[in-house]
């Protein structure tokens, strides 16, 4: 997740990058939630940096081009948190957005290829 | 549903236009999906149910044997060339296998016994610790970076996300290919030998890595 400012992060921007939704139970993916006392503040925003504490989430600064990058979490150890997929924007041959829960009600095989 | 993991859309048409799918054929263009589905090497793939479950989590997903594996290997071939080929014939083939496994879920479904369950799905996906999960971060800011500042911007931040994860080929290989490719060629540069920005190269990390042998994540059938 690619940040210019840690502050006016919405729930739903967090959700959208990280796959883990804040709620009022805490960040939730799947049917994990985990309890997150502070990681909304209450302007409604999120708190990254507690947020990114719960959850195991590096948070990299590049000072010199006023970016941050909030990575995966660590939260169990492995890749899957949870067998509910996570559900990333993607774009089509010409551009356009495409959600995975497109295809939901059908068996989907994710291929990852690359032209290197 | 294919998707390529590529920080230029423009290296993926040719292939996309060549194959026509009738799948949705996706782009990635920061590498998303190996954070949340754990891809680390193309090809890999997930299953993924009707209710939206992952049934067996990221692991090689060639379905085809290649040629180059029966391939005698050409004498005369430059030191370098002729590794490449041993190690190319020395990675795990079961893409016959995995082929028939896709297809017995295609009509069985969740009675397949290649059917995970959620626990199993967890358990076998791709370590994460801090140092992978910085590793994303690396890469994400890194492409962000050459994006919008300079390509030479990502350098640094893809430099670390080579050491943290060295796991990841999608992150090596995607960061070479860019570096090693002459410009104007017509096709990526698929060997990605040394070079003078990052101190990996396919062969060389191959080989540091175990080998042939242990350059994809082998699925348990």
């Amino acid at each position: 997740m690619i940040l210019t400012s840690l502050d006016g992060v919405s729930p739903d921007q967090f959700a959208e990058h990280s796959g883990w939704a804040p709620t009022p139970e805490g960040l939730c993916r799947g049917e994990i939630c985990v309890p997150a006392p502070g990681s909304l503040r209450a302007d409604g925003t999120v708190d990254i940096d507690a947020a990114a504490q719960r959850l195991g989430m590096p948070v990299l600064h590049d000072a010199d081009h006023g970016v941050w990058a909030v990575g995966p979490a660590t939260l169990g150890g492995r890749a899957l948190p949870t067998a509910v997929a996570a559900d990333p924007e993607l774009l089509t041959r010409d551009g356009n957005p495409f959600k995975l829960s497109a295809l939901h009600g059908r068996k989907v095989l994710l291929v990852a290829w690359a032209s290197y | 549903m294919t998707v390529a993991l590529d920080v230029e859309r423009a290296h993926t048409y040719k292939w996309i236009d060549a194959a026509s799918p009738t799948h949705p054929s996706l782009i990635d263009t920061i590498h998303i999906t190996d954070e949340f589905f754990g891809f680390t090497n193309i090809p890999m793939a997930v299953w993924i149910d009707e209710t939206g479950t992952i049934v067996r989590p990221a692991e090689s997903a060639s379905i085809e044997r290649s040629p180059l594996r029966d391939m005698d290997i050409p004498e005369g071939l430059p030191e370098r060339m002729e590794r490449m080929f041993r190690e190319v014939k020395a990675m795990p083939d079961v893409s016959h296998d995995y082929r028939a496994a896709i297809v017995d879920w295609a009509h069985r479904g969740a009675g397949s016994r290649f059917v995970l369950t959620a626990d199993e799905v967890i358990a076998r996906s791709q370590p994460r610790g801090d140092d992978e999960a910085r590793a994303a971060a690396c890469f994400e800011l890194g492409e962000h970076l050459r994006r919008t500042v300079a390509p030479e911007a990502a350098v640094p931040w893809w430099r670390d996300a080579h050491r943290l994860h060295p796991a990841n080929w999608t992150y090596k290989r995607q960061a070479w290919t860019l570096v090693t490719t002459p410009e104007g060629a017509e096709d990526n540069d698929l060997a990605q030998g040394p070079n003078d920005v990052y101190e990996g190269n396919w062969l060389d990390d191959v080989i540091a890595g175990g080998g042939g042998q242990a350059y994809t994540v082998v699925p348990q059938l």
